[in-house]
């Protein structure tokens, strides 16, 4: 019998699971709990993992840490939703507020590698006027970085990613071509296109970081329609799959199944990390703590690291730490067509269309995008019975439907609102530590805009002929806001290169710093800013200046 | 209604490239729980058992679903969901006082258990749940409509469609790993994904499913 | 060879297709029939069985330019048009062309060996018209060659040589054709360029390998993998060059 890896941890004894080998390890580094390391950075995801190996190719020394398994995908990955809620964040977290987020699927991982391992694999780039939403659209705050500087670091992401995407972008400033040519369109992608098309609007192959060729040890996408409950094939380029190998091979040490709790300070600066592993509590000393938690873990562990010399919690002199909680609006229109669409088969949003994230003769702010959908069978049963109370021998009827239902699902822009934060509940959790409260409720204008986007993409479906039509109208996804970037130490929580303005070896890289989430899904942002964050790091510490 | 995919089982492609061993440990693991005695109290499982039965009817023709079974285990396995509505208890007590005001609700209506009720009576009571118009006092401590659409639902919902038999009634591919699929676009399909029953065709669905694996 | 090529990856990709259109079963039974006739020519060299070959390089030609309509129809229909995406997994507007070429050719070599010179106004016996057609056959089969091999976005550097050898080795030709003068360096590139076909099929093969299940899972990766059989028709159309080479060597030598 094989060690359980969501009981004992993998990555020790100077070696690490090789994720491309059933069974398979490759040599780990490892560094001792009372050498000051250059950088621990607290989670594995798409800001820590590619920070952990940013920061060790250029030769600082790095502990990541991640609460979460360390899994082998080829070996430990079932084509089942049920055995692959595995990879999320089931711990105990409580909801409210006017609209409560329902947690765990698609707004959180708990496995090295982050939520890039259940991602959808959607990567795509800010419009650029999203950077700048307070100057040049009106609403919102701007961030305190050029769009400019984020394309060349979109561009370092999508080739370590291995993006497949279109021979030619339709929206935005030009871009170099996707180092591999996109993936056929799948029939709920054509569905998109056709509607698109009648409704005079533009469209495209979802740029998607999964491989439409063989790359190295990986073998290209096939297609088998699990993507979000992890990919067991490797086609799909996770932090996990793209990033943290090389982060091992240049000398970092990964620790899983590894909690941290608190974080250290001693004269206003940190020294360390608590953390638990195999039931004992732990301390790595540190010259830099980088929190890369997502947007509920973030603020939570920096307010539960509060101490004398920082009572409201660390980096929080503004007290924006787990305020402006973002979320996306992720509703949908589904409808009946006579042709067998199968949309169980493909990565589920295999085409896009951006149209609504660049025109702005809109009634209300921020952009949305929308993407053709491929609920596997749980899901699918939850939207029906959510969405159009069906249950009894109605629900089961309707699903054996499903086969000829064809859907759009919309990735919509929330504005940061101060209202909607993480803060920490009485409750504590296994590890001892207080469970964070989060709290959410949706304004006026998002409102507007879900009214806009749902007639939208009931329109699109209308014009190729779907019946029988309904809309799913509770639905979120994606995080962020929790500990904002900007630029001066009263209106946010880090600067531009994720350094906190309170304590000068405290940094925080993950979708928490977006001051806004425009109207795509974050990944390729969050590691664009990782990856610059790990060239600014580089830059500061040859001057002296970390 | 009349099924269209009669003649097609996931589980014929359980020893294909379509299923890798992890999914085969996995489904073999789950297809084999039985309803663990030591999670709520015997009535609660009659209630639970009952409530099932409407919510998620079994398939005809098919191996049954063990969902009662597969909602036990999770109530047993003290496994959250990532999020709890906080006007709701956590999962094991949410069924709990969930199940014991829906046999309340069936005494205040029917005067008799809800396992005891008939199937029209049944959904009569699930149906007040679910719009929150109830009548019994138990639902003081816990909100029907929250337990509804927070708990039962999804609770039930997710152990039914975990099934291959409720794959195979939907026509769903099932697990795709190593092989996934190759023909992908309006109306196509692989020969190892279910044909539907269609009277027209000239090669029968029966004939199409028995050789696509 | 070329024949054989049409007949192989045709089979599979319309199978792909599902013989969705009834139609897709033709390239299969022109190509077969092709190869038939072609196959019994080697057998017997001067057999004066007329009407069959005729009838058979006819329909190959016939069946290649109406495939084209097709693919080019089925390009056209899918979300998009004439898109990239469209050219890389819809019906390939290049294949039927393959077809075509090999009833062409076919009706060459048959009338060679029965010792007539002309197809129609065309002399053959130069060797200048086989040459020709070969030369434009490279040019096309390559062109399917690069948007396939860009749909792999160029992931190993060998994809580049289907690319890069066989224009070389056409413009080679081409340059012999005109001149009326075979080369040495043709005759080098042309063996060059048969060989490289029979390699691609080593190096297809070692490409379905890498996919997801490798060669266990053949149901799906032949099918989505690099396709076997398509190399080979450069090394087809290589060979009939090899043969307007000698054709017009032997003519120079006749003539002195």
């Amino acid at each position: 019998m094989a060690i359980d890896p969501e009981q004992t941890p993998r990555a020790k004894n100077g070696r690490a699971p090789d994720v491309m080998t059933p069974g398979g390890w490759v040599s780990m580094r490892e560094y001792p709990e009372n050498e000051e390391v250059d950088f621990v950075i607290v989670g594995t995801g798409a800001g820590g993992g590619t920070l952990a190996c940013k920061l060790a190719e250029a030769g600082f020394s790095v502990v990541a840490f991640d609460a979460g398994p360390y899994f082998r995908p080829l070996e430990d990955f079932a084509s089942d939703e049920t055995e692959q809620n595995k990879l999320y964040w089931t711990d105990d977290r409580i909801v409210d507020g006017d609209h409560p987020i329902k947690m765990g699927s698609n707004n959180s991982g708990k496995a090295v590698g982050g939520s890039t391992v259940h991602f959808a694999m959607v990567s795509l780039r800010f419009r650029p006027e999203h950077f700048k939403t307070r100057t040049a659209l009106g609403y919102g705050v701007d961030w305190p970085i050029d769009w400019q500087d984020m394309w060349n670091y979109y561009d370092e992401a999508e080739r370590a990613l291995h993006i497949s995407g279109p021979v030619s972008y339709p929206w935005g400033p030009k871009r170099g071509r996707y180092p591999l040519r996109a993936h056929p369109l799948n029939a709920a992608a054509e569905y998109l296109a056709r509607g698109a098309e009648a409704l005079g609007i533009k469209w495209t192959e979802t740029p998607l970081a999964t491989l439409s060729a063989p790359i190295g040890q990986s073998a290209p996408c096939v297609y088998r329609g699990f993507c979000v409950t992890g990919c067991s094939t490797n086609a799909k380029q996770s932090v996990l799959v793209a990033w943290l190998p090389r982060a091992l091979k240049a000398g970092a040490e990964i620790r899983d199944l590894a909690m941290v709790g608190r974080i250290e300070t001693r004269n206003r600066r940190c020294t360390g990390v608590h953390y638990q592993r195999e039931g004992e509590w732990h301390f790595q000393k540190a010259r830099n703590v980088v929190v890369a938690g997502y947007a509920v873990e973030t603020p939570r562990l920096l307010l539960n690291s509060a101490n004398e010399e920082f009572p409201d919690g660390l980096a929080n002199s503004s007290g924006l730490v787990g305020k402006n909680l973002m979320v996306q609006l992720n509703q949908a229109a589904w409808g009946q067509v006579d042709d067998e669409i199968r949309s169980y088969k493909g990565p589920p949003s295999l085409a896009i269309s951006e149209h609504w994230n660049y025109d702005d003769d809109k009634d209300f702010h921020g952009g949305w995008s929308y993407m053709s959908q491929g609920p596997l069978p749980i899901t699918w049963a939850k939207s029906l019975a959510g969405g159009r109370n069906l249950w009894g021998q109605a629900l089961i009827d309707e699903m054996a439907r499903n086969n000829h239902s064809v859907g759009l699902k919309m990735v919509g822009e929330v504005l940061p609102y101060e209202r909607n934060r993480v803060t920490l509940a009485d409750d504590t959790d296994q590890y001892g530590l207080k469970i964070p409260r989060i709290t959410f409720s949706l304004g006026p204008n998002e409102e507007a805009m879900i009214d806009h986007a749902t007639d939208f993409m009931d329109k699109s479906l209308e014009a190729v002929g779907a019946r029988e039509r309904w809309k799913e109208m509770d639905d979120t996804c994606h995080l962020g806001g929790t500990a904002r970037m900007g630029f001066d130490a009263k209106t946010s929580v880090v600067d531009a290169d994720c350094r906190s303005w309170d304590i000068p070896n405290l940094w925080v890289c993950d979708g928490s710093v977006f001051p806004t989430v425009g109207g795509v899904n974050p990944s390729l942002t969050i590691q664009a800013i990782a990856c610059r964050t790990g060239d600014r790091i580089k830059q500061m510490s040859a001057r002296g200046e970390l | 209604m009349a099924e269209t995919f009669p003649d097609y089982d996931v589980l014929a492609k359980r020893n294909t490239p379509s299923w890798n061993e992890r999914t085969r440990d996995v489904i073999d693991a789950r297809m084999a729980k039985v309803e663990r005695p030591d999670i709520l109290a015997e009535r609660q499982r009659d209630t639970l058992r009952a409530v099932t039965a409407r919510v998620v009817p079994q398939p005809a023709h098919r191996a049954p679903v063990n969902a009662t079974a597969l909602v036990l285990d999770k109530i047993g396995s003290d496994n959250g969901d990532g999020f709890r509505h906080h006007e709701l208890p956590d999962v094991r007590e949410a069924w709990a006082r969930g199940l014991d005001a829906i046999d309340a609700e069936a005494k205040s209506r029917f005067d008799t258990g809800f396992a005891r009720c008939s199937a029209y009576q049944q959904d009569e009571i699930l149906a007040s749940v679910q719009n929150g118009d109830v009548k019994a006092p138990d639902w003081a401590t816990l909100p029907p409509k929250l337990f509804w659409s927070w708990r039962l639902i999804p609770d039930i919902v997710s152990a039914y469609y975990a099934h291959p038999s409720a794959w195979s009634a939907m026509g769903f591919g099932g697990p795709a790993s190593p092989r996934g699929y190759v023909r992908l676009t309006t109306n196509r399909h692989d020969p190892w994904e279910a044909s539907e029953q269609k009277n027209d065709e000239l090669i029968p669905a029966k004939v199409r499913n028995r050789h696509g694996y | 060879m070329l024949g054989l090529s049409v007949l192989a990856d045709s089979g599979l990709e319309h199978y792909r297709g599902s013989f969705r259109n009834p139609a897709m079963v033709f390239p299969l039974l022109s190509s077969s029939m092709a190869i038939g006739f072609n196959g019994r020519r080697l057998e017997k060299p001067l057999s004066d069985e007329k009407t069959g070959p005729l009838v058979s390089h006819l329909t190959s030609a016939a069946t290649g330019v109406v495939g084209l309509g097709f693919h080019l129809y089925n390009v056209m229909k899918r979300p998009g048009g004439l898109t990239f995406t469209n050219l890389f997994y819809a019906a390939p507007a290049g294949a039927p062309f393959a077809l075509a070429l090999a009833g062409a050719l076919g009706s060459t070599a048959d009338r060679l060996a029965r010792g007539k010179d002309t197809l129609g106004p065309i002399h053959l016996t130069s060797g200048r018209a086989i040459g020709l057609l070969t030369s434009f056959g490279l040019i096309g089969t390559v062109a399917e060659a690069t948007l396939l091999h860009f749909r792999g976005a160029y992931h190993d550097p060998f994809m580049w040589l289907p690319v890069a050898l066989p224009p070389v080795t056409a413009a080679s030709l081409a340059r012999d054709v005109v001149d009326d003068q075979p080369r040495q360096i043709t005759t080098s590139l042309l063996a060059a360029t048969a060989a490289m076909g029979l390699i691609g099929v080593g190096f297809h093969a070692y490409g379905v390998a890498r996919n997801m299940g490798g060669w266990k899972n053949w149901r799906q990766n032949l099918l989505v993998g690099p396709p076997t059989p398509a190399p080979p028709a450069f090394t087809g159309l290589a060979i009939a060059g090899l043969g307007a080479l000698m054709l017009m060597k032997k003519r120079r030598k006749a003539r002195g």
